[in-house]
């Protein structure tokens, strides 16, 4: 066989491979376990051309504009009459009406899933016509620019951050699978990685097939196991009680508490897309954005701190406080992207 | 042995006299600090290169390496230029920009809060030359070497290094104080702060020193960690073969020559190893991230200081955090340090108990010092506790102003400070490790909030 002969030989050997005998779906499957890293995450926004449908009233103020607004003269006041005053609005929020009046999404579409199981008043219809759809997070922050894609500054700083940052590193891994397309009993574990995310040349797209040790000691308490099923290549878990999700930006660690948090995603040897979806915990939501976010951030986005707070408190829909029967968690969902990994335990 | 005492205000003295054009001046120290600073002298280690300097100039060994100091030992400073949000605030070399003007509204230098704004407690508001007194140089003062004289707006003669003009800081009380400023890296939006000055690091070509929390760390001048191993000696390496894909030695050129604590080892024909204190050093090839300590994980590899932070209290704790370890105090609880820059042309501080409080107030308690008990409870002292060192002592505070108290004043608390700033913890920490607190106030606690007392970071890309 000369040359010519070995590479025709090969090639067809290498063509077969890909086109036949080895279901693609299934190719990453390893001792019956196949795990994705998170590349992207955002809260989950349906967005109309123009916003026209959802904030018909346009667009909240944020800090800039409600401090040119509340004081016009503030050359004749005083720090503690102005700033301070605004930063212990922010920082010691209450729900007393700040003055301003809260666009909050008027439309009937959202993106999510029904959590409650019920369809009420309330809910949003997903764009597919599915009733009942829960994520009153978006009704407060869908006429938030900075919320919203794919220029808003906070669309833009934290997908920066999932990638450069190992703090975020959320993996999920799938084990018992037997069928990547229908299998009626797989065991999800939650982790956080260690490594970075492998990428191509360029070093900005992120490519399948990158290896994570899995963060067993700074990151134990993140590790969560449920169980969950696959129909249709439809990744559904169980929800998680209390997943906590690594959340830094602009280095300050710190977390999102999601309750009765639930995947939904359509997965791929390469990759997982859909929803995280469940109940964020009010307090721990609204210190992460101002904790990672200064006022100039916020302000970059028209994000104000002050207003959303009330909203938040004002359209939280779940987990009432013993004490005081007021809810303190609001439903919500994330669209996230994630990548295939291999984990090295 | 130490012991309580009232504040020995004739060894003041000579410090009040330097600073007796200051206002304002309180005086909490809690026990003898002459003693502690006796102590701290004999931790501070790190070699320096000799430099010609004026005859009334001494370097003195701090906290923050060896220093330039002046005839009493107090430690001299620069204000390097720094760029903010909306412009620069700090000295562009050559050119004094702390004067003896009582600055009265805010610079706008930072976003989204505007120009122009009255500043807090204008009536006892100090200038910057009344915190910031600058080293005057007589008439006839001869440069020399990187030390040169520079003329003020009020013709006076001032001494620069390396074309920074110097000063004091009133709040260093004792020859080893740093308590005015830290060569600690701060990034884009902290203040214009204020640096110790002093002689260059006595370190061979490609090694540099970083100033941390936990000492002054030793890294190549890329910024690795640099790591010595329990098993070797001087003379004698035992990471050979399988070791070494994990570890690179640094070596030296052929025509490096031993230096006081440098040495050099031949770790085979032709390759000489740089030796630091008896060990030879190593670079961690799996170290994620700059300043790592990750190589210390490994049993007997040790992260390599030129020298330690001064030790913080016996009762105090490490815990781990979601990033690494942070400080905390006996129950587990992290310790908060809170940060503060004005918004003005000077950008003087307000994180001293001496300082206005109305910034602290407004971001601990929405102005209300006992909400500010309630969310930030200082770092109460045990009765048997006594103050560590003159980095971490205890001082005594009026809560109800958060200023520092008279010896015999009524209500008065003693907790533990860090370079003079009280600590504290948060209500929101709920178990060991948490970190619910860090980054609150304005600037993700850079300029008006407060921060995690970080020990170890494994995420924040070198934060310590």
């Amino acid at each position: 066989m000369n040359t010519l002969q070995r590479l025709a030989s090969n090639l067809l050997v290498a063509s077969a491979m890909i086109s036949g005998g080895v279901h693609a779906d299934q190719s990453m499957l390893r001792n019956r376990a196949i795990a994705y890293v998170m590349t992207d995450l955002f809260w989950s926004v349906y967005q109309t051309p123009g916003a026209i449908q959802e904030c018909p009233q346009g667009f909240n103020d944020g800090p800039r504009e409600q401090f040119e607004q509340l004081f016009p003269y503030h050359q004749a006041l005083t720090v503690e009459e102005t700033q301070l005053r605004q930063e212990i609005e922010t920082w010691h929020p209450t729900t007393e009406s700040d003055g301003f009046e809260f666009f909050q999404v008027e439309g009937e579409i959202s993106w999510g899933v029904n959590l409650d199981g019920e369809v009420g008043l309330n809910d949003f219809v997903h764009p597919d016509g599915t009733p009942g759809i829960d994520n009153e997070l978006y009704r407060a922050v869908g006429c938030i620019i900075g919320f919203r894609g794919p220029d808003g500054v906070e669309y833009i700083f934290q997908n920066k951050a999932i990638a450069d940052e190992r703090y975020n590193r959320l993996m999920i891994e799938l084990t018992e699978v037997d069928d990547l397309e229908n299998d009626d009993s797989v065991t999800v574990s939650v982790y956080r990685g260690l490594d970075r995310l492998l990428t191509d040349a360029t070093g900005s797209k992120i490519v399948p097939g990158g290896t994570q040790r899995v963060d067993t000691r700074w990151g134990q308490k993140l590790i969560r196991q449920i169980n969950a099923k696959i129909v249709d290549s439809k990744l559904i878990t169980e929800p998680i009680p209390d997943l906590i999700i690594p959340w830094q930006n602009l280095n300050v660690p710190s977390t999102q508490l999601i309750r009765d948090a639930r995947f939904v995603l359509d997965l791929t040897a390469q990759g997982a897309t859909g929803l995280l979806a469940g109940y964020a915990d009010v307090d721990t939501w609204y210190y992460q954005l101002i904790r990672n976010d200064s006022t100039h951030h916020l302000s970059n986005g028209q994000i104000s701190g002050i207003s959303l707070y009330k909203a938040l408190r004002r359209l939280a829909d779940a987990h009432p406080s013993l004490d005081t029967g007021e809810n303190t968690a609001i439903s919500t969902a994330l669209d996230i992207k994630m990548t295939q990994v291999f984990i090295s335990h | 042995m130490k012991s309580w005492f009232k504040f020995n205000y004739a060894s003041a003295l000579p410090f009040l006299a330097l600073v007796m054009q200051a206002p304002t001046l309180s005086l909490a120290a809690d026990e003898s600090d002459s003693s502690l600073a006796a102590e701290d002298s004999e931790l501070f280690t790190e070699a320096y290169r000799d430099v010609p300097m004026p005859l009334e100039f001494r370097v003195e060994a701090t906290p923050e390496g060896p220093v330039f100091a002046d005839a009493n030992g107090k430690t001299l400073y620069s204000w390097p230029q720094h760029k903010l949000r909306n412009g620069y605030s700090g000295e562009a070399k050559g050119t004094p920009a702390c004067y003896d003007e009582v600055l009265t509204v805010t610079a706008g230098l930072m976003s989204p809060y505007p120009a122009g704004i009255k500043l807090p407690e204008i009536d006892s508001r100090l200038s910057c030359t009344d915190l910031w007194p600058p080293v005057l140089a007589e008439a006839d003062a001869e440069e020399i070497g990187k030390w040169t004289v520079i003329e003020r707006r009020d013709a006076t003669l001032q001494w620069a290094y390396d074309e920074q003009p110097l000063y004091l800081s009133i709040r260093d009380q004792q020859p080893g104080d740093v308590q005015g400023g830290s060569r600690r890296r701060y990034g884009g939006d902290s203040p214009a702060m204020r640096v110790p000055v002093g002689p260059p690091s006595l370190l061979p070509p490609g090694f540099a020193i970083k100033s941390t929390s936990i000492g002054r760390m030793l890294t190549s001048d890329k910024n690795e960690s640099v790591y010595s191993f329990e098993g070797d000696t001087a003379t004698s390496s035992a990471c050979e073969s399988k070791c070494l894909a994990n570890w690179r030695p640094v070596v030296a050129p052929a025509l490096a020559r031993d230096q006081g604590e440098w040495k050099l080892f031949e770790r085979s024909p032709g390759v000489l190893q740089w030796v630091f204190r008896g060990k030879p050093l190593y670079i961690h090839l799996l170290d994620q991230s700059s300043w790592s300590l990750e190589g210390s994980d490994s049993p007997g590899w040790h992260n390599v200081f030129t020298q330690d932070a001064p030790s913080y209290p016996e009762s105090f704790t490490q815990q781990a955090s979601l990033a690494g370890n942070v400080l905390a105090d006996s129950s587990g609880k992290t310790i908060y340090r809170y940060n503060c820059g004005e918004d003005t042309a000077d950008q003087l501080a307000c994180d001293h108990p001496d300082d206005t409080q109305v910034y602290r107030l407004a971001m601990c308690g929405a102005g209300d010092a006992l909400k500010c008990l309630q969310h930030w409870p200082y770092l109460i002292a045990k009765d048997d506790e006594i103050s560590t060192n003159r980095t971490w002592r205890i001082v005594l505070i009026d809560p109800l102003t958060g200023r520092f108290a008279a010896p015999d004043q009524e209500g008065a608390i003693r907790v533990w400070s860090y370079r003079d700033r009280p600590v504290t913890t948060f209500e929101g920490d709920n178990q060991p490790g948490d970190v619910n607190g860090g980054g609150t106030g304005e600037w993700r606690g850079q300029r008006n909030g407060l921060k995690a007392f970080w020990l170890r970071d494994d995420y924040m890309n070198g934060i310590l």
